[in-house]
């Protein structure tokens, strides 16, 4: 087994990299590559790719392994475990790194599974055991605990990071760029994509967010969320929501926080019209600053919150926006 | 169709949690057990799927004797028949060996069409099993789906549709396959009085840890323990959040309203400057 740490990047439907891939490469350089000291690698895969390479070697990377094609399109799960398990076996680097996103926590398990790896989901913290192994730390229980993990080593050790847990430094390098070790074969593919609908977005993704503006039932209509939409485009804050308010219609399903959604731990949380149910709270919990508008003074959000007005979000909404605006404009 | 569920049962993280004085889990001492919410979604899922098509719908559940209660309710909700790997320490190992022990009592149950599991367990909350699974048994899976839009039994296919991120996708997916199930993809129905008398009578295997041929499975016995695990848990903490709670309310009533709402805005802004320096 190599030295090697590997990062897979994450790359968005637009076909740029996600933050997370960055955080992770500078995270993995910090605490693991150093203490190892084998190389720090990125692994290239999708489809139109080539061209990147140049952006993974600012945060880090000395080689960058590429799979280019057509069949890695639109995030085949199955062509990215053939490819990834394909690149661990033919190099057997030490630890592999991927964000924890929803198509991360699609193929990466399945990777592991086929290469005989442990795999940790989520992880906040990452670093060396004693003995040279990974150790990671990661919330459980509804979010509700911290747990300490360690593997056994001796095979690959594969962990996903979760979004805006790390910071991202550039580091400057000339990766050495290595492709075409792996062939993917039309037949592997068996779950055929027969429809994407995507919707362009100039709000900031949620996970990576610094600042993240969530609705939930009491918004009451579709319509209604132009208040959370106008709120966060002031402060230049993700939107969010709540199942409730997903389950109503009221806005599309990426935009669910919680257990079952994202997780996301912002700078300013601003929660408007959310019960502050326990499942909520496992995707926003962590949040260094929470801020709740209800008007239900005995909703539990209000236990849980580091500022909060009791009130209806009609009447206070709209001058609180109004003000935040001459505020933000005068800079 | 033989339609398989992957269901687990855990503890219910409503409640308040505290670490245990081992340190290295959460102690269950007074807590309550229940069927993993999002396994309930697929078992309902399953249920609707043989009332379409037809066919039985068989449980798979893997932990000590307690759990039993929890399969029990999935055949009281509708379910034909179980199997249950009944043992203890399933809890110290790591996924990785209770996917390949699950998809080994699979593998004897013959041909099926579909299995059904959550997309992950709320204590653990890794969501890595069903996709093992999957792998271990060779065929394709889909994961997180929010509608199953149609399944030809005929062309033996379904076409699922799941969220991703900025958008969704529609795939089709050959048949046998593997489905996570989110929350919100149907309403788990309560398991009826009637339902809950039949569950009774239904048949249910018990695979002690022993009748285990680890050889098989292409592992040791020594894995399905702490020591063995790929992965384990070291130490766990609960830590507590201090929040300060500066709420603004009404001056004769909690709600703000008529000439205080501007003042409380104002007010919110000010603390989120001055105070919290957010903004
Ligand atoms: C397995 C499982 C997974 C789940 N996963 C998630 C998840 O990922 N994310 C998630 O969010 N939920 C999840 N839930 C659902 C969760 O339990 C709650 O039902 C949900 O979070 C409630 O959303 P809410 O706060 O918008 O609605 P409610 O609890 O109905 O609260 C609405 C709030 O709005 C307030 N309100 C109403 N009108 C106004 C007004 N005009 N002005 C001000 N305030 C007003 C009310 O006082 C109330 O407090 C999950 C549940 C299960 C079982």
């Amino acid at each position: 087994m190599s030295n090697d740490v590997w990062v897979v990047v994450d790359l968005k439907l637009d076909g740029t990299i996600r933050k997370v891939t960055f955080e992770a490469l500078t995270e993995a350089k910090k605490k693991l590559v150093d203490k190892l000291g084998g190389q720090l690698c990125a692994v290239l895969l999708g489809s139109g790719v080539s061209g990147l390479e140049s952006e993974l070697g600012k945060y880090g990377a000395q080689k960058v392994y590429v799979v280019d094609s057509e069949l890695l399109k639109d995030f085949n799960t199955e062509g990215y475990v053939i490819a990834l398990s394909e690149l661990i076996k033919q190099n057997e680097p030490a630890v592999v790194l991927a964000g924890n996103t929803v198509f991360g926590q699609d193929y990466f398990p399945r990777v592991a599974a086929r290469i005989g790896s442990g795999v940790a989901m989520d992880a906040i913290k990452i670093d060396l055991s004693g003995d040279n192994n990974l150790q990671i730390e990661r919330y459980s229980h509804s979010s509700k605990a911290i747990q300490k993990q360690v593997f056994h080593g001796g095979t690959t050790m594969m962990a996903t990071v979760r979004p805006n847990s790390f910071k991202a430094e550039e580091a400057p390098a000339t990766p050495e760029v290595i492709s075409g070790s792996v062939e993917l074969n039309p037949g592997d593919i068996k779950v055929k994509v027969i429809e994407l609908e995507t919707k362009a977005s100039d709000r900031p993704e949620l996970t990576e967010a610094d600042r993240v503006v969530s609705g939930g039932r009491g918004l009451a209509s579709e319509e209604n969320f132009k208040y959370i939409y106008e709120l966060a485009d002031i402060l230049g804050a993700a939107a969010g929501a709540t199942r409730a308010a997903v389950d109503a219609g009221y806005c599309p399903y990426d935009m669910q926080v919680g257990q079952t959604g994202k997780a996301v731990s912002p700078n300013l949380y601003i929660a408007i019209a959310i019960s502050g149910s326990v499942q909520h709270f496992a995707g926003m919990g962590s949040s260094k600053v929470i801020v709740a508008i209800n008007k239900d003074p005995e909703a539990p959000i209000f236990q849980k919150c580091d500022y909060g007005i009791v009130g209806d979000l009609f009447d206070i909404l709209p001058p609180f926006t109004e003000k935040v605006k001459a505020l933000v404009s005068e800079g | 169709m033989k339609i398989l569920v992957i269901v687990s049962q855990t503890q219910d993280t409503e409640a308040k949690i505290q670490v245990s004085a081992s340190g290295d889990s959460i102690d269950t001492g007074d807590m309550k057990w229940i069927m993993n919410p999002y396994d309930e979604f697929a078992v309902e899922e399953a249920i609707q799927t043989k009332e379409k098509h037809g066919g039985e719908v068989v449980i798979v559940a893997i932990g000590p004797g307690r759990v039993i209660d929890t399969i029990r309710q999935a055949l009281a909700m509708g379910a034909d028949s179980a199997v249950h790997i009944n043992g203890e320490g399933f809890a110290e190992t790591d996924s990785y060996a209770i996917g390949k022990l699950i998809a080994g009592e699979i593998k004897k149950l013959g041909e099926f069409d579909l299995i059904f599991t959550g997309m992950k367990i709320i204590d653990e909350e890794s969501g890595q099993v069903g996709v093992q699974v999957a792998e271990e048994l060779g065929i394709p899976h889909v994961s997180l789906v929010s509608k199953v839009v149609e399944i030809n039994t005929d062309a033996k296919k379904a076409v699922c549709q799941k969220e991703i991120d900025g958008g969704h996708v529609v795939v089709e997916v050959p048949l046998p396959c593997l489905i996570t199930c989110p929350d919100a993809m149907n309403e788990p129905r309560y398991a009826s009085l009637p339902g809950i008398m039949k569950a009774k009578k239904k048949p249910l295997t018990e695979v002690g840890i022993d009748d285990i041929n680890y050889d098989e499975l292409g592992f040791g016995k020594d894995a399905v323990s702490k020591e063995g695990a790929r992965v384990k848990t070291i130490s766990i903490e609960v830590p507590q959040i201090e929040r300060k709670l500066k709420i603004i309310k009404g001056d004769d009533e909690p709600m703000v309203k008529g000439e205080e709402v501007a003042k409380a805005a104002e007010e919110l802004i000010k603390l989120l400057r001055e105070d919290a320096k957010v903004i």
